[in-house]
């Protein structure tokens, strides 16, 4: 996670506007330094930041509001709208691999129980062993192993796919409406900057 | 989500180390009046509640870090931020166990089969991460760690938490 820039020139002694407006210039600086990367899909880190810096930006924004004349709701609605998208991508980012990892994690399961049996039908007397049809191994291998789990965290990680998609096209286009409208210029005059 | 509580006598013409003081020991007081029910364990509601307190603590401490000396600061805020990455691991599970829970009636028995055996996996770990919130409230009240956090502030701004009196919002808003 990217650390936050420290902030030159403030002085706890003074009144909270002037000091608030140095932090919210920085602040609002760290979010915008992520829009050249961010029109990618798949700069997961990028995305991720921005939604770190946008999420300090919004709490700053209601921290401070009381010393600006000026409302700042509409500005801290729109913030949050990005993090939001954002923080969903990001759920869909830490879900998708974990999801994967839970597959491995069956298939590993699966040759362990796999492995089992073939040991213990080694073991058996040949005459025995010849009688070990295919059919009696699968339906030992299903007992012990989970092939029955795959389908439902297949759907899972297909779904979550889908709606990570979904997700970026929605933030990308929240973020070239913002762009679109002056929204920095907005704010950064909102709070005198 | 549960409402912020009003910051008392927060002012636009406010010192910025007087708001320090104001607002951080409101959003302490504010997180801390979800531990009981969090430490309950019958409603997640409480828990999410601590963690976006605990959050939005972060934050005004991260806002006011100037009026600190860096040192304590430093160490302040990583406890903080302990209680908001232990509640967070716990969370993050309610809210996995909720979303499949609710995903389950949608699927096929066949795709149900595996998401119902996450969802045990899951709890299983959920209740693991109930322990390590218990161990943290357990250290930090052996610690004094509450009443230290609140004198660390006081000294610091000026402002003191039985003067402020934070309270949560009425009900009537």
């Amino acid at each position: 996670m990217a650390k936050p820039l420290p902030i030159d020139g403030l002085d706890p002694d003074r009144r909270l506007r002037p000091n608030a407006r140095r932090i919210l210039a920085t602040r609002i600086g760290e979010v915008w330094a992520y829009g050249p990367a961010v029109t990618h899909p798949g700069r997961v880190r990028e995305l991720h930041d921005m939604r770190i810096a946008c999420k300090r930006l919004r709490y700053l924004l209601e921290i401070f509001h009381v010393a600006f004349p000026t409302d700042l709701e509409p500005f801290i609605g729109e913030v949050k709208g990005l993090q939001d998208v954002l923080g969903d991508i990001h759920d869909r980012d830490v879900q998708i691999p974990m999801l994967h990892e839970h597959l491995a994690r069956l298939s590993a399961r699966d040759a362990l129980a796999a492995r089992g049996l073939l040991r213990d039908t080694r073991t058996m007397p040949a005459p025995v062993r010849a009688e070990v049809e295919f059919d009696r191994f699968r339906a030992q291998l299903l007992q012990a192993g989970t092939s029955a789990e795959r389908p439902g965290i297949q759907a899972l990680l297909d779904m979550r796919m889908r709606e990570r998609d979904e997700l970026y096209e929605r933030f990308l286009a929240d973020w070239r409406r913002l762009g679109s409208t002056g929204f920095r210029r907005r704010l950064e005059r909102a709070l005198g900057l | 989500m549960a409402r912020a509580w009003d910051v008392h006598g927060l002012r636009q013409n406010a010192r910025f180390r007087d708001a320090a003081g104001r607002v951080i020991l409101t959003r302490w007081r504010e997180m801390m009046s979800y531990r009981d029910g969090t430490l309950l364990g019958e409603d997640i509601e409480e828990l999410h509640a601590m963690r976006v307190s605990s959050r939005r603590l972060r934050a005004a401490m991260d806002a006011f870090a100037a009026a600190f000396p860096e040192r304590s600061f430093k160490r302040h805020l990583r406890s903080v931020k302990e209680i908001t990455d232990t509640l967070g691991a716990a969370r993050d599970l309610d809210v996995a166990v909720e979303g499949l829970t609710a995903l389950v009636p949608t699927l096929s028995e066949r795709q149900q089969v595996g998401v119902l055996a996450l969802i045990d996996e899951y709890r299983r770990r959920r209740v693991v991460e109930s322990e390590h919130i218990a161990e943290l409230f357990d250290r930090l009240e052996r610690d004094c760690y509450p009443r230290r956090f609140e004198r660390w502030v006081a000294r610091h701004t000026g402002i003191d938490v039985v003067r402020l009196d934070p309270r949560p919002p009425s009900e009537d808003g």
